[in-house]
């Protein structure tokens, strides 16, 4: 089943209130009378195109009145929310429903992303995509002044990070950067070279670390759209030109890649291996034996004496886990195992263990991957 | 191209003695690109931690003689106004002051140029006056930026690492010391609030809820070990493979 | 006609010898000064030839062989022809039979060396001139041999006197011209290298491996350019008489890595010439990287336009095999740190690998950037007492860079379990005990090192204590020889001596671990560094084990691939060194391999597959003890070693 697509202009252009003058002029909200401060949020105009709840999921949670606002950045490259995505919302999440609760969850992302209800949002706020961080920052600027949320949470990573900092010179504003511990009454970061900390309450402007706070896990939010009043478009007149160069999971280094798919004793046809590595789009490692015979460059070598991985998910052929090895995958979330040995310590750790010959588990990937590319 | 390195009081995380940022050391490597002469900025007491940088590719470093709890901002933004840097690198965040990242961007809006995030490559542009700088995105994308110069440019840890250490043109390195006058512009930073700070451990990595055995298959078929594997990564989002043939 | 023109034609050759050996002498006296006691080095000229060399020539019984008539009879024939010369023996019969007889030797040894390279050379010897340089050799000898005949046996021939001794002056010559770029120099170079050696403490039985300290306030740090050699240096290069035994012994020349001594010291030789880079007719590099090949007194040794590739510099492990081979005395070793100390601290062009360790010792004076004061950690449970400042201890343990690693701890714990059991008043220096500086020091990063040298030497002169006890040979090395340097001497003793000296008083009931068959792997940093093969084998001899010794043991043995910062380094051959070796430790049939070094056990347990069981001998040591304890009373006995 697809969903209806989304036309943010046709979205737009339906809110145009004709106003005279050079610049278009949107109207989304309406004061609400009884809360003070707190602009309400108005349903798009066209409600058969927003996110439709999930028919399986009945517990649905609504704030159609939110107290006050929380935004939360997401960049969900790919149209997927990451782990540090999750946990920017649940941060989101534990500042909104603090309290007496009753306030709702913005995720402000820069194309449609998936699975951003589950996540803990109440309402989405799109901005086009591919607007440079100094360009989407006016447009939240204007967004914040507009909609005037309690807290504005980032991740301290990438566009995110420069979006904080962004917005925190245009308000005037400080910025609690690289939070390590939250809670609705107090927000600390380390300063110093790690050696002292600063505590202080939640301020408006908040960038959070990784891993420091849990992604939301309860029943899933709305997720219901919002239309914003102003389009970000680059012109920044020192930016002379912008080009996106995709990632290549091939020639990735291991140490910045997602996703590993690794070969030990476990194989003997490289080439197949390879192969199957360019289809699943993974970026190839190794054991170390498989290093020191040569059969794969020493910069594949995953491990404590190698590369220390920090993919999200790391997929084991015929690799049998010596410490040494399980050391360097400590950090990844997801771990695919084959190995013919039952009692492989790689078929310990994995979240899917296959107990077969990788060899022959090789060939029957490529044929479905194949088949899959038609 | 005349480069400077803003470079802050980064701390040995073991031994606690001063030291100079990784990440300013690979932000001296980007500089030494683009530079044959790169220098480097230094706002604080001594240069016992930063002196490296000369080590590491720098052949100049200046001092500006503040004290370390001086916010440093408009003795930087003075002295970067007289000397015309064509190009500011700096880390993502300053190490060993209150580390919001935010000096760049004060630095920015105070000199008024443009400030871009994340280099891990730069090189000059084809017209004059214009760099062409590669922002690490996620998942190993690039964002290639032409931008004009002057800019402030902030390095991400994915940039080349430094040049090794060495210690002869380390010797060999000019230190330039600036006195900084009148405190009458210089805030203090509010050190208050400072507690020492407590470990706080991380989430965990590893996903939840995977007691041995619960997801495990002995002697599958390969054509049924396949499948397992391709429907195990795109149900948690690690890659999507489009409709498979025999499904 | 002999009688007036033979002597003459010796004195031709030593002219052209001279002249051309004056070319060397040039460009040696191009290198930097350095301090040489020539009297004494002439003095002892003749015993350092006749004792050192040929204890090291000896070791190849068939080069002895050659090389004795062959040096000898030529030596002793144009020594005879001199005097003769000078005191008019010519004219005596006999004299002349002396003469006949030398040159006889002469022949001989000529044909044995040829022997060694017809039909097929032996593979570590060199091709080209070296190649045909016997046939100069024995022309000279059979045609100068024959005139000393006619001279002999009075004017009978003539004519073929006449030819006789034609031959005899163009094979002499041909002989004294290769004196400056071919295979003679070796003779004259050599003999002034052991006038000249920069390590005369090496000589007569004494031992010199400790590195030299650098001065660190010098225009340039370390070597760049051949001009940057010590002069007596650069007569080394020259001395090389490519016999290869050097690359024979080198164990990363055998895993396949770029590098051969033999080649290193011939391409160093060549450099300081200038001019076209002269062919190499050795072994290539293995898997030769591609280099520029521009050679010259001022230019760079090692990058990519230069001679050296930097993969060649990075791949020894300084385990001495080349040096202690070498029957020239050439210090292999030494050229190859001072080479390294350039590119660390001029140009830090140093692997990336190895950078992280240095960046560590910069930052916490530990490679893995470990907390000093968790040093003791692993002892928690364990009677390991952290001496104070001021504190007194009769044995100081010092524990390096195992107590930081699973393996070591293992070592390490056995020790110590030892050292209480037999009450022996030990202590550690705890959070002042820095890392030692070995490791630094091989990469060249001299300056990291004497900054750890003098922070050690202040924390051990803040104590008191009798001797120094450690496990690990590198330590033991460089605080025993390399730290007096900065005004530190200690008696430093190894575990094995040690422990052999605690099983030889009877202080502890020992139980034999008999019917164990076990082979001992020398650490290059024990044995060949440290002249220490006997007491490790003396005390796995009293623990009643079955010891099989490995083709290559004692100063001889092959290094695990761990020293010199070579795993750090980590340059790609064909195969590992640790392999090679556990493979001939298999080849004995012993199924455990006793170690006595950190490194070494950490580099042999990296070894894949079914190989013997790695154990220190602290480990067997204790197991003998635990032994011990298990049996009945009666039948333990305290085993005794015989007085060595």
């Amino acid at each position: 089943m697809s969903r209806p697509r989304r036309d943010p202009r046709a979205e737009r252009q339906s809110h145009d209130v004709g106003a005279t003058g050079s610049r278009p002029r949107y109207d989304r909200s309406q004061p609400l009378p009884g809360r003070a401060g707190v602009p309400p949020i108005v349903a798009p105009a066209r409600s058969g195109m927003t996110t439709q709840p999930q028919p399986a999921k009945p517990e649905l949670r609504i704030v159609d009145e939110p107290a006050f606002l929380v935004f939360a950045v997401v960049e969900a490259p790919g149209g997927r929310l990451s782990r540090f995505d999750r946990q920017v919302l649940g941060a989101a999440r534990l500042l909104a429903d603090a309290g007496d609760g009753g306030a709702g969850v913005v995720a402000i992302a820069s194309h449609s992303v998936e699975g951003l209800g589950e996540a803990g949002a109440d309402r989405v706020l799109l901005f086009t995509a591919e607007a440079m961080p100094g360009t989407v920052a006016k447009a939240l600027r204007q967004t914040v002044d507009a909609l005037s949320p309690r807290h504005v949470l980032f991740a301290e990573t990438g566009d995110s990070a420069d979006l904080a900092r962004r917005l925190a010179i245009a308000l005037d504003e400080p910025l609690l950067a690289n939070v390590e511990h939250l809670t609705s009454r107090q927000a600390v970061r380390a300063i110093r070279n790690g050696r002292a900390e600063i505590a202080a309450t939640p301020p408006r402007l908040i960038s959070l670390g990784e891993d420091r706070i849990k992604p939301y896990e309860a029943a899933p939010c709305e997720a219901r759209a919002l239309a914003l009043d102003t389009a970000p478009h680059n012109d920044d007149p020192a930016i002379l030109s912008v080009e996106f160069i995709p990632g290549d999971p091939a020639s990735l280094a291991l140490s910045e890649t997602d996703f590993v798919v690794s070969a030990g004793n476990g194989v003997s046809d490289f080439a197949a291996f390879r192969d199957l590595a360019t289809h699943l789009r993974a970026t190839p490692g190794a054991s170390r034996v498989v290093c020191d015979a040569g059969l794969m460059p020493r910069a594949a070598q995953v491990g404590a004496s190698g590369t220390v991985l920090s993919a999200d998910c790391y997929f084991a052929l015929g690799i049998s886990g010596a410490p040494q090895h399980l050391q360097g995958i400590a950090g990844c979330e997801h771990v695919i195992a084959v190995n013919t040995d039952l009692h492989a310590a790689m078929i310990e750790r994995a979240g899917l263990a296959i107990v077969q010959d990788a060899q022959l588990v090789m060939p029957a990937l490529l044929q479905l991957l194949r088949g899959g590319e038609r | 191209m005349k480069t400077t390195v803003l470079l802050s009081h980064a701390r040995h995380p073991v031994s606690d003695r001063p030291q100079l940022s990784r990440l300013e050391a690979q932000a001296i490597a980007l500089a030494a690109e683009v530079d044959e002469a790169p220098s480097g900025l230094h706002a604080g007491r001594n240069e016992t931690g930063v002196v490296a940088a000369l080590g590491h590719g720098l052949t100049a470093l200046d001092r500006l003689d503040l004290a370390d709890t001086t916010d440093p901002l408009s003795a930087l933004a003075a002295f970067l106004t007289r000397q015309r840097f064509d190009l500011i690198l700096a880390g993502r965040r300053g190490e060993g002051g209150h580390e919001t990242g935010l000096l760049p961007y004060r630095l920015a809006a105070i000199l008024g140029l443009p400030i871009l995030a994340d280099a891990v490559a730069i090189t000059p542009g084809a017209a004059v006056e214009t760099l062409v700088v590669d922002q690490a995105m996620a998942k190993g994308a690039r964002r290639r930026v032409t931008i004009r110069l002057p800019a402030i440019v902030t390095v991400h840890p994915l940039a080349p690492p430094p040049r090794p250490f060495a210690y002869g043109p380390m010797r060999r390195g000019t230190i330039r010391r600036h006195p900084v006058d009148g405190s009458a512009n210089a805030a203090d930073l509010d050190t208050a609030e400072e507690r020492p700070h407590r470990l706080r451990p991380k989430l965990m990595r590893q996903s939840a809820g995977q007691a041995a055995g619960a997801n495990l298959y002995v002697d599958p078929t390969p054509e049924e070990a396949a499948r397992l594997i391709l429907a195990y990564l795109e149900a948690n989002g690690i890659r999507r493979y489009g409709p498979l043939n025999d499904r | 006609m002999t009688a007036t023109f033979l002597p003459w034609i010796v004195v031709l050759m030593i002219a052209v010898a001279g002249v051309q050996i004056g070319r060397r002498l040039r460009l040696w006296r191009r290198g930097q000064p350095a301090p040489v006691d020539w009297l004494g080095g002439l003095r002892a000229l003749p015993k350092r030839y006749l004792v050192d060399v040929h204890h090291v020539v000896e070791r190849d019984r068939a080069a002895a062989k050659m090389h004795v008539p062959l040096a000898g009879g030529l030596v002793a024939a144009c020594g005879f022809l001199l005097i003769g010369l000078v005191t008019g023996l010519t004219a005596w019969r006999f004299f002349w039979a002396l003469v006949t007889l030398a040159f006889l030797a002469m022949t001989a040894g000529a044909l044995l060396e040829i022997r060694r390279r017809y039909p097929r050379r032996l593979a570590r010897l060199s091709g080209g001139s070296w190649q045909t340089f016997p046939f100069a050799l024995i022309a000279f000898a059979i045609a100068s041999g024959l005139s000393a005949l006619f001279a002999t046996f009075g004017n009978a021939l003539p004519a073929l006197e006449l030819l006789t001794l034609i031959l005899a002056a163009v094979g002499g010559v041909a002989l004294a011209a290769t004196a400056a770029e071919g295979p003679m120099r070796h003779a004259l170079a050599g003999a002034t290298h052991l006038v000249v050696h920069p390590r005369p403490q090496r000589f007569g039985g004494g031992r010199s491996t400790e590195l030299k300290p650098l001065d660190l306030d010098a225009e340039k740090l370390g070597t760049e350019t051949p001009a940057d050699f010590a002069w007596n240096r650069l007569v080394a290069f020259d001395a090389c008489v490519q016999c290869g035994r050097c690359e024979a012994a080198c164990p990363a020349f055998a895993a396949g890595q770029p590098l051969s001594p033999k080649h290193l010291i011939a391409d160093l030789a060549a450099a300081s010439a200038g001019g076209e880079r002269p062919p190499y007719h050795g072994n290539p590099y293995p898997n030769a990287r591609p280099v520029g090949g521009r050679i010259g007194l001022h230019a760079p040794i090692v990058s990519a336009e230069g001679v050296i590739h930097p993969d060649t510099l990075w791949s020894c492990t300084t385990c001495r095999a080349c040096v202690e081979e070498c029957p020239m005395m050439i210090e292999h070793v030494d050229t190859i740190i001072d080479l390294r100390r350039f590119q660390t601290q001029e140009r830090g062009a140093i692997p990336l690998k190895a950078e992280e360790p240095l960046a560590n010792f910069r930052g916490c004076d530990e490679p893995n950037g470990r907390v000093l004061a968790e040093r003791t950690d692993f002892a928690a449970g364990l009677k390991l007492p952290v001496i104070a400042a001021g504190g007194q201890t009769d044995v100081l343990l010092w524990l390096g860079q195992a107590a930081f690693d699973l393996r070591g701890q293992r070592t390490l714990t056995a020790l110590i379990r030892i050292l209480t059991a037999a009450k022996v008043d030990i202590a550690v220096l705890g959070a002042d005990e820095r890392d030692c500086g070995d490791l630094a020091r091989r990469l060249g990063d001299e300056a990291t090192f004497q900054r750890l040298a003098s922070a050690n030497v202040a924390a051990l002169a803040s104590v008191r204590f009798r001797r120094i006890l450690t496990a690990d040979p590198h330590a033991l090395h460089v605080l025993r020889n390399e730290y007096p340097a900065f005004g530190g001497t200690y008696e430093v003793v190894h575990h094995t001596a040690f422990l052999a000296e605690l099983a030889a008083a009877g202080r502890i009931p020992l139980s034999p671990l008999a019917g164990r068959s076990i082979t001992y792997h020398d650490p290059c940093y024990l044995g060949r560094y440290n002249g220490e093969v006997e007491a490790p084998r003396r005390l796995l001899d009293a623990l009643g084990l079955e010891r099989h010794e490995m083709a290559r043991s004692g100063k001889r043995a092959m290094c695990c691939g761990g020293g010199g910062g070579a795993p750090v380094a980590d340059i790609p051959g064909d195969t590992r060194i640790p392999d090679l070796r556990m493979a001939q430790a298999a080849e004995t049939g012993a199924k455990t391999v006793a170690v006595a070094c950190p490194q070494c056990a950490a580099m042999l347990e990296g070894v894949t597959g079914e190989r013997p069981v790695v154990k220190d001998v602290a480990e067997l040591f204790l197991e003998a003890i635990e032994a011990a304890a298990m049996r009945p009373a009666e039948a333990v006995r305290a085993l005794e070693v015989e007085p060595a």
